[in-house]
């Protein structure tokens, strides 16, 4: 660090308060609010107030408790589907950005991202629309004598959370592998085909393992989204799509059970950065090699 | 010399407007409601007789209302509405203000049930009044007439087999569970014993595999209706959501259960953090009006408490909503439920 120079000369320290403010808006604004709600877990309530008298009870009732652990995994296992689903969809249109040529490329990309634009609730209301008994889906399905009847699978069930959150989500996939794919020099492909490699030897060994620090951001990302999101299972989940977010939601606005929701959004947080550090990692490891 | 005369009348010119905005801003009166409460005429109109700016907020769940006021220690809003069944809990917080009745000229106008406020129950304590009742309806059903044959007479229906699927319920633990002890027929759906408890629980795990999704608002049970198979709603908003659905052509009826049906009445109060008294009882005292209290009942459906309206029907037994006996456990109950395979 340059730390120990600049706090030898005294001139400096107009600079040394630049740095403190620096630091202080990241502690101040997430740091302390991350503090003050992992304190707020080893609390508990008792008829609508919160008692300060540290516990872990809540912790013991999440890991003890027959309803949480399982809808915790299933919750885990749904984004991390959405998340391979989402990446298996996005690199083939990814790839497809990188083949197209100068204005093409970034008018198709900006494309993908404008649903970014819409208010996500809307998103999901149509959605919704879509996937209902009598919505487009079903009707265009019944029309091409796919299905005999209208059928009830893709909504208000875990189908219907996963289908949404991958539509919902998949600009988040896109750009990341689209990036990746741009940067890496044509000269490396070109070098490849020189040596007699085929396409799909020059794709299977330097295209595909130079993009995966992007193809393991994208994954992240999107993991990372959909376990924090409680408002598609909510509206598209039905009663057998119950998921982790919708159970801390309830415990802020029908239970009012603050330090026990405080607890389980630490639970959801471990997830949540061992997630972050593991796609950090990984597009490390590989990024290194390059 | 022009030039400072005319710095001078900029100057008083932007004194004034400061003054104003900040006199604006330091009176405009927070209201929280329910959609349906606050509409902007009312609102308008309320700003042109009584010169007094309204913010209103709207909010979805009595939860939310809860979250809101009990997060800001009530600092964030001055009126706001709440049923019977939750005022209570407010009233024990400590999160709202008596009201001086005598500032209301339109109570004593109200309908002969809703004059004498200690005996509508729940919205007074220990001889001070905290809410003023506005406005009220029943939690039916609304049957598709065209699925549903011959028309219901009990929430029972709801877990007929025949219906599997089309059922549309609504995501709340403490009136599902009430709902639910009035259908097993036990007296007071409020306050059950641990027995009834678990047998309450039993059943609305059956009714769950009967469910197609939990609603929460009437805008996306109608949303919901109109793309799927629904035959059966249970209607916690009742007339307004009857009137809605009919309006899109539904074909759909609605009938309180036998057995009782659950039955809210709302109240204007005012919440502990109140910035100007006065104006929150002039607003109160405006809603109370046979104007106002007529055009709600118009626009939405509800009962009001001022002028006669259909929503009351004499032969219809209602239960008017009470505080539960331990809400934690109910959601918690709840959220079992949904868990539950």
């Amino acid at each position: 660090m340059t730390g120990t120079g600049s706090a030898r000369a005294p001139t400096r320290w107009p600079r040394r308060l630049v740095t403190l403010l620096a630091f202080a808006m990241p502690v101040i604004f997430i740091l302390v609010p991350l503090a003050i709600f992992l304190g707020y877990s080893f609390f508990s309530v008792d008829h609508g107030e919160i008692d300060y008298t540290l516990t872990v009870a809540n912790y013991v009732r999440f890991l003890s408790d027959p309803i949480f652990l399982p809808v915790f995994w299933n919750t885990c296992v749904l984004c991390l589907s959405v998340a391979i689903i989402c990446v298996l969809l996005a690199y083939p249109a990814a790839y497809f950005l990188t083949t197209l040529k100068g204005r093409w490329r970034y008018m198709l990309l900006m494309l993908l991202m404008v649903p970014l634009l819409m208010s996500y609730v809307i998103k999901i209301y149509a959605i919704r629309s879509i996937l209902g008994l009598n919505g487009f889906l079903n009707k265009a399905l019944v029309s091409l004598g796919i299905l005999q009847e209208p059928s009830s699978l893709f909504v208000f069930n875990m189908n219907a959370i996963l289908l949404t959150l991958t539509l919902l989500l998949i600009p988040f996939a896109i750009l990341p592998i689209f990036l990746t794919l741009e940067r890496i020099p044509p000269i490396l492909r070109q070098a490849s085909d020189d040596l007699g490699a085929s396409a799909a030897q020059t794709f299977m060994r330097v295209t595909l393992p130079l993009s995966l620090p992007g193809v393991a951001s994208a994954a992240s990302f999107v993991f990372v989204l959909a376990i924090g999101d409680f408002l598609t299972p909510q509206m598209v989940g039905g009663v057998s799509g119950f998921t982790f977010g919708r159970v801390l939601y309830s415990q802020f606005g029908t239970a009012y059970n603050w330090p026990f929701g405080a607890a389980l959004s630490v639970a959801l947080a471990a997830v949540v950065v061992t997630a972050i550090l593991l796609g950090e990692r990984f597009g490390r490891n590989r990024g290194a090699s390059v | 010399m022009g030039f400072l005369r005319r710095l001078q009348q900029i100057a008083m010119i932007g004194l004034g407007v400061g003054l104003m905005t900040s006199a604006a801003l330091a009176e405009n009166l927070r209201v929280l409601a329910w959609d349906g409460y606050a509409d902007q005429d009312w609102v308008k109109e309320f700003t042109d007789t009584t010169g007094i700016g309204v913010d209103v907020v709207f909010i979805g769940s009595d939860d939310e209302i809860w979250a809101k006021i009990k997060g800001s220690a009530g600092k964030d809003f001055d009126v706001f509405a709440v049923n019977t069944a939750q005022l209570q809990r407010y009233i024990q917080a400590d999160l709202v203000d008596p009201i001086d009745v005598g500032q209301l000229p339109n109570q004593k106008g109200v309908l002969p049930r809703f004059r004498d406020l200690e005996a509508v129950g729940g919205v007074t304590s220990g001889g001070k009044v905290y809410g003023i009742p506005f406005c009220f309806d029943s939690i039916g059903l609304i049957y598709d007439t065209d699925k549903v044959k011959p028309a219901p007479t009990s929430m029972s229906v709801l877990w007929d087999p025949a219906y599997q699927g089309k059922v549309l319920a609504y995501d709340n633990g403490e009136h599902n569970v009430s709902f639910t002890a009035l259908t097993l027929g036990y007296k007071d759906p409020f306050h059950l014993t641990d027995e009834q408890m678990a047998a309450v629980k039993e059943k609305l795990v059956g009714l769950k595999h009967n469910v197609l999704t939990f609603y929460t608002t009437a805008d996306e049970a109608q949303q919901i209706y109109q793309n799927n198979d629904v035959a059966l709603i249970w209607a916690n908003y009742g007339q307004q959501q009857v009137k809605a659905l009919q309006k899109v052509g539904a074909h759909v009826a609605y009938v309180n259960p036998s057995e009782g049906a659950l039955a809210w009445l709302d109240n204007w109060v005012i919440s502990k953090g109140v910035r100007d008294k006065a104006a929150a009882e002039k607003w109160i005292d405006f809603m109370l009006s046979k104007k106002i209290g007529g055009e709600l009942s118009e626009r939405t459906g509800f009962g009001n408490t001022v002028t006669e309206t259909d929503s009351a029907n004499p032969n219809d037994k209602l239960v008017w909503l009470q505080l539960v006996e331990d809400p934690l456990k109910r959601s918690d109950l709840w959220n079992e439920v949904k868990a539950a395979p």
